[in-house]
C-alpha cells in the first residue's frame, strides 16, 4: 500500500509539468494584456509599456515560463498583479472556504441521495421508484444557479430572510457560518444528490440480486440488516467513485454558486484572475486545483481498500 | 463511532436549518451608524489618478478631495480650493487653498501637494486618466503654501471644471503606493478591504470642509449578482443597492424601500471606423444613421428607461444638443436606401458588429441594430468579445462597427474633443474633420460662455448630422433601491459620493 501511494505521488511529476506548460501557454496566448486591462481604455501606450516592464511581461515567453517554474520550486507562486497579495497564501485561504462549502454540500447531497436511492432500489419499478426517478432527473437537469436564485428570492420575498452578508469562518462563528453556507450548500447538494441517487439505485439493484444477499436473507436476518449491513457496503464502490469525482470538481470551486452567494472561494478568485489577466493567480490557481483533483482521486482509491478489503494494490 | 459522527453532523445541519427560519421578519439591517451598500464589483485598485473603474472611484471619491467639486446642477463649488481667480485673458488661474487641512496621515495639506499631484498627472510614465484634460498647462507655481498658480499655454475654459474630477483628487506627496494606501483629505478613511467581500470606510473625524458626512461608517459589500442584491435589499440586509430597471420595477411595491432614479452621464453608441471601406464614405454613415430606429432600442433594450442622446448626455442640460430635432434621429428608410445607392451600394453589403459579452445591454443593442440594418440590405454579423479582447479591438482602430458605452464627462470639452478631435486620446474611430477640430479648440479657448455654447452646438450638429462619425443611441436612467432608514440620499449625475455625503440614517 505504501509503495503504491509512493508510486502514485511520483507519477504526479510529469502531470504537474504538463499542466504547468498548458496553463502557462493558454493564459499567455489569450488576447488582452494585464497592463491595458488594469489601466483601462484611457491608457497611453507609454504607461502600458511601463507597467508591462514592471510586471516582467516584456521578456520572451520561454524566459517568463522558466522564471515562474523556478519560483514555483522555491514555493513562491508569485504575487497578484491586481491586489499585490501573495498568491499561495490567498489560494490556501480561498481553498479552505471552498472546502467547507464542499463538505457541507456533499453531506447534504448524500443525506438526501443515499436513503432515497436505496428506497428506489428496494421498491424498484413501483410508483415510489418512478416518482423518485423523475425527481432525480429534474435535479440533474435544473442548473444550479436557477435553484440558488429561486431559493434566495423566495426566502427574501416571503420570509424576509437573507443570509448574513459578512463571511465568517466556521471555526470563528459556527452558527453564522452555517447560515452563510446553508443556501449554497443546499443548492449544490440538490444537484449532487441527483447523480448519487441514480448511481445508488443502479448499484443497489445489482447488489440485491447477488447470491450473498440471498444467503443473508436465508439465514433469517431482518430485512434492515440485510439492506444496510450487507447491501450498502457492497454497493458503495461506484457511489464512492462518483462522489469522489464530484468532490474533485467542487473543490475546484463552484464559480456560479460562489458568485451568487458571495462566497469568497477559489473559483471566484481564479475567475476574477482570468478577467483581469492576472497571470500569477490563474497559473498558480489552476495548478493548485489540478493537484487537489489528483490528490482526491488518490484518496478515493485508498478508500476503496477500506470499504472492500478484497481490493489490493 | 461512525454512526455517532454522522448523527452529530446531521444534528448540525438541522440546527442550522432552524436557525435560518428563526429570524425572518426583521427588516432593517445592522442599525446604528453604519450604512451598507451592495456593490456589484470589487475595487480594482485605489489610485484615483490611474484607475478609472467605477467600482474603485465610488470608494476613493469618498477618501479624497479635489480642488473643486460639482453639485447636482453642474455648478462648480469650492472644495480644497476656497476660491479662484482667472486672469491674463484666461491664461493664468490662481487657486487659494483652504487653511488648516490635514491628510489622514496627519501631514498638513499645502500647495506643494497640489503641485505634486498635477505633476504626477502630467507625467507620461504614470499614465494618468486626466492627463489629456490638462494639456494646456505650461507651468505650476506655489508662491506660498496656500496659493497655487497655473500658467497656461492658451486659455482653457474647461480647466476649472476639470479640477473637480475625481481623477484629479489631491494626493499627498509622501504616499508612494497609491493602489495600496489611500491617504486623502476626504470625509472618509479607508478602514479595511477584504477582497471579494467588503470595503469598510470610517468617518474622518478631523474633516473640516463644509460637506461633513452625517454617517459614521459606510460599508460596501460586494454582491456581484443582480438577483442577489435584489434579495439582500428586500430582506433589509443592505441599505442601498444599484439595480437594473427590471429589478427596480419589481421593488416598486415593496414596503420600506424607495426607488430613486437619475439620468446617467453614460450613453451607448455604435462606433464606426471612419477610415475603413465602405464606412469611409460619408453617405454610407449617413445611411446608417437614417436606417436605425433609436426609439426601438430605447423601448426594447432599455424597456423605455433611457433617453435619446448625442455625444453629450442629456444629463448635461446646458450643453447637450436637442437631438430630437436632428433629421437623422427619425428613421427614414427611403432616404437611407437612396444614400446607400448614391454611395455605390444599392444592394447593401456585409459587415461585422463587435460587442462585449460582459454587458447584456450591449449584446441586445447589437441584435436590434442587426435587424434594423437588414432593412437596407446590410448584413451584419455579431461578434461577442470577452472584455480583454474587446478593449484590444477598441484600441486597434481596425474594427468595422462596434457597440460601446461612454461616460460623457462633466465638461463638454471631454465629451467632444477627447473622443472625436483628430488628436483626441479616445478617438479610435479615425474620425478627422478640420472644422470640428477648430470648433472644439475655439470653444476651449473662449472665455465667453455663450460663445462657448454656440461652438459646442455647431460641433455636435457637424459630428452627428453631417459626418455621422458615430451613432449615438441611448443614455440610460440609473436606479438605486434605498431602504427607508436612509434619508436625504438623492443620486444625480454629480456622483454617488455627493449624494452619500448628504444622506442621513434613522
Amino acid at each position: 500500500m505504501g509503495k503504491y501511494i509512493l508510486k502514485r505521488l511520483f507519477s504526479l511529476i510529469p502531470i504537474i509539468i504538463g499542466i504547468s506548460i498548458i496553463v502557462f501557454l493558454i493564459i499567455h496566448l489569450v488576447p488582452g494584456d494585464p497592463a491595458s486591462i488594469i489601466l483601462g481604455n484611457n491608457a497611453t501606450p507609454e504607461a502600458i509599456k511601463a507597467l508591462n516592464a514592471k510586471l516582467g511581461l516584456d521578456k520572451p515567453l520561454i524566459v517568463q515560463y522558466f522564471d515562474w517554474v523556478v519560483h514555483l520550486i522555491q514555493g513562491n507562486f508569485g504575487t497578484s498583479v491586481q491586489t499585490d497579495q501573495s498568491v499561495l497564501p490567498t489560494l490556501i485561504n480561498k481553498f479552505l472556504v471552498t472546502f467547507q462549502l464542499t463538505l457541507l454540500s456533499v453531506l447534504i447531497g448524500w443525506i438526501i441521495a443515499i436513503p432515497l436511492g436505496i428506497l428506489s432500489a428496494v421498491k424498484a419499478n413501483s410508483v415510489v421508484d418512478f416518482i423518485l426517478r423523475i425527481i432525480s432527473m429534474l435535479g440533474i437537469s435544473i442548473p444550479n444557479f436557477a435553484i440558488g436564485t429561486l431559493l434566495l428570492l423566495i426566502l427574501s420575498v416571503y420570509f424576509g430572510w437573507y443570509p448574513p452578508i459578512d463571511y465568517v469562518n466556521f471555526w470563528d462563528d459556527p452558527i453564522s457560518a452555517l447560515k452563510i453556507f446553508i443556501l449554497p450548500a443546499i443548492t449544490m447538494g440538490i444537484v449532487l444528490s441527483a447523480g448519487i441517487m441514480r448511481m445508488t439505485r443502479t448499484s443497489f439493484i445489482e447488489t440485491l440480486n447477488k447470491d450473498f444477499i440471498r444467503t443473508a436473507r436465508a439465514k433469517g436476518n431482518p430485512e434492515g440488516t440485510v439492506i444496510v449491513g450487507h447491501g450498502l457496503r457492497n454497493s458503495m464502490i461506484p457511489i464512492i467513485t462518483i462522489g469522489g469525482m464530484q468532490i474533485g470538481y467542487l473543490l475546484g470551486g463552484a464559480v456560479i454558486v460562489e458568485q451568487l452567494f458571495s462566497i469568497p472561494g477559489i473559483g471566484q478568485y481564479i475567475l476574477n484572475g482570468i478577467y483581469h489577466r492576472d497571470f500569477p493567480v490563474v497559473q498558480g490557481g489552476v495548478l493548485f486545483i489540478s493537484l487537489i483533483f489528483v490528490f482526491v482521486n488518490l484518496i478515493v482509491d485508498i478508500i476503496y481498500c477500506w470499504i472492500d478489503p478484497r481490493i489490493k494494490y | 463511532m461512525n454512526k455517532k459522527l454522522l448523527m452529530s453532523l446531521l444534528l448540525l445541519v438541522c440546527l442550522s436549518l432552524t436557525a435560518c427560519g428563526g429570524n425572518h421578519g426583521t427588516s432593517s439591517s445592522k442599525g446604528g451608524d453604519q450604512l451598507v451598500i451592495a456593490a456589484d464589483q470589487d475595487p480594482v485598485g485605489l489610485d484615483p489618478q490611474t484607475v478609472p473603474a467605477a467600482s474603485s472611484s465610488r470608494i476613493y471619491s469618498l477618501i479624497y478631495n479635489s480642488l473643486t467639486k460639482i453639485n447636482s446642477n453642474f455648478e462648480i463649488e469650492p472644495s480644497l480650493a476656497s476660491s479662484w481667480k482667472v486672469s491674463d485673458g484666461g491664461k493664468t488661474i490662481t487657486f487659494n487653498l483652504q487653511k488648516g487641512i490635514k491628510f489622514q496621515n496627519g501631514k498638513e495639506f499645502t500647495s506643494d501637494d497640489v503641485k505634486y499631484t498635477f505633476n504626477r498627472i502630467l507625467d507620461p510614465k504614470v499614465g494618468a486618466i486626466a492627463k489629456s484634460y490638462f494639456t494646456s498647462i505650461k507651468d505650476i507655481q506655489t508662491p506660498d503654501k496656500n496659493t497655487v498658480v497655473f500658467h497656461l499655454n492658451n486659455p482653457d475654459s474647461a480647466f476649472i471644471t476639470n479640477t473637480s474630477s475625481v481623477y484629479t483628487s489631491i494626493i499627498s506627496k509622501d504616499v508612494k503606493n497609491l493602489n495600496k494606501e489611500a491617504v486623502g483629505t476626504g470625509p472618509y478613511k479607508l478602514s479595511k478591504i477584504v477582497n471579494g467581500q467588503y470595503v469598510l470606510l470610517k468617518e474622518n473625524t478631523d474633516y473640516k470642509l463644509e460637506d461633513k458626512p452625517k454617517i459614521k461608517s459606510i460599508k460596501f459589500n460586494i454582491m456581484k449578482d443582480d438577483e442577489q442584491r435584489l434579495a439582500a435589499i428586500r430582506a433589509g440586509k443592505v441599505d442601498i443597492a444599484t439595480l437594473n430597471s427590471d429589478s427596480a420595477s419589481l421593488l416598486s411595491k415593496s414596503k420600506n424601500i424607495k426607488i430613486k432614479k437619475y439620468q446617467s452621464m453614460e450613453y451607448s453608441y455604435l462606433g464606426i471606423n471612419n477610415d475603413k471601406k465602405p464606412f469611409n464614405n460619408i453617405k454610407v454613415r449617413q445611411a446608417l444613421s437614417y436606417v436605425i430606429d433609436r426609439n426601438e432600442i430605447i423601448d426594447t433594450v432599455w424597456k423605455g428607461k433611457a433617453e435619446l442622446t448625442g455625444p453629450i448626455s442629456p444629463a448635461q442640460k446646458e450643453f447637450a444638443a436637442d437631438v430630437k430635432s436632428f433629421p437623422s434621429y427619425t428613421q427614414n428608410l427611403s432616404k437611407a436606401k437612396e444614400l446607400l445607392k448614391e454611395a455605390g451600394y444599392p444592394n447593401g453589403f456585409s459587415t461585422v458588429i463587435q460587442t462585449a459579452s460582459t454587458y447584456p445591454d450591449m449584446v441586445d443593442t447589437a441584435q436590434v441594430l442587426q435587424q434594423q440594418l437588414k432593412k437596407i440590405g446590410i448584413n451584419a454579423k455579431i461578434e461577442q468579445l470577452e472584455w480583454g479582447k474587446y478593449i484590444e479591438v477598441w484600441k486597434s482602430k481596425k474594427m468595422d462597427l462596434m457597440i460601446g458605452r461612454n461616460t460623457s464627462g462633466s465638461d463638454p470639452d471631454r465629451s467632444l474633443r477627447f473622443f472625436f478631435a483628430t488628436d483626441g486620446s479616445a478617438n479610435v474611430w479615425n474620425y478627422s474633420d478640420n472644422k470640428f477640430d477648430k470648433l472644439v479648440q475655439s470653444a476651449l479657448q473662449t472665455t465667453d460662455s455663450n460663445a462657448r455654447k454656440n461652438f459646442y452646438q455647431e460641433a455636435q450638429e457637424l459630428l452627428v448630422n453631417q459626418d455621422a462619425a458615430n451613432l449615438f443611441l441611448a443614455s440610460p436612467i440609473n436606479y438605486y433601491a434605498v431602504n427607508d432608514r436612509v434619508s436625504h440620499f438623492t443620486p444625480s449625475a454629480a456622483g454617488e459620493a455627493y449624494a452619500l455625503l448628504n444622506a442621513t440614517l434613522k
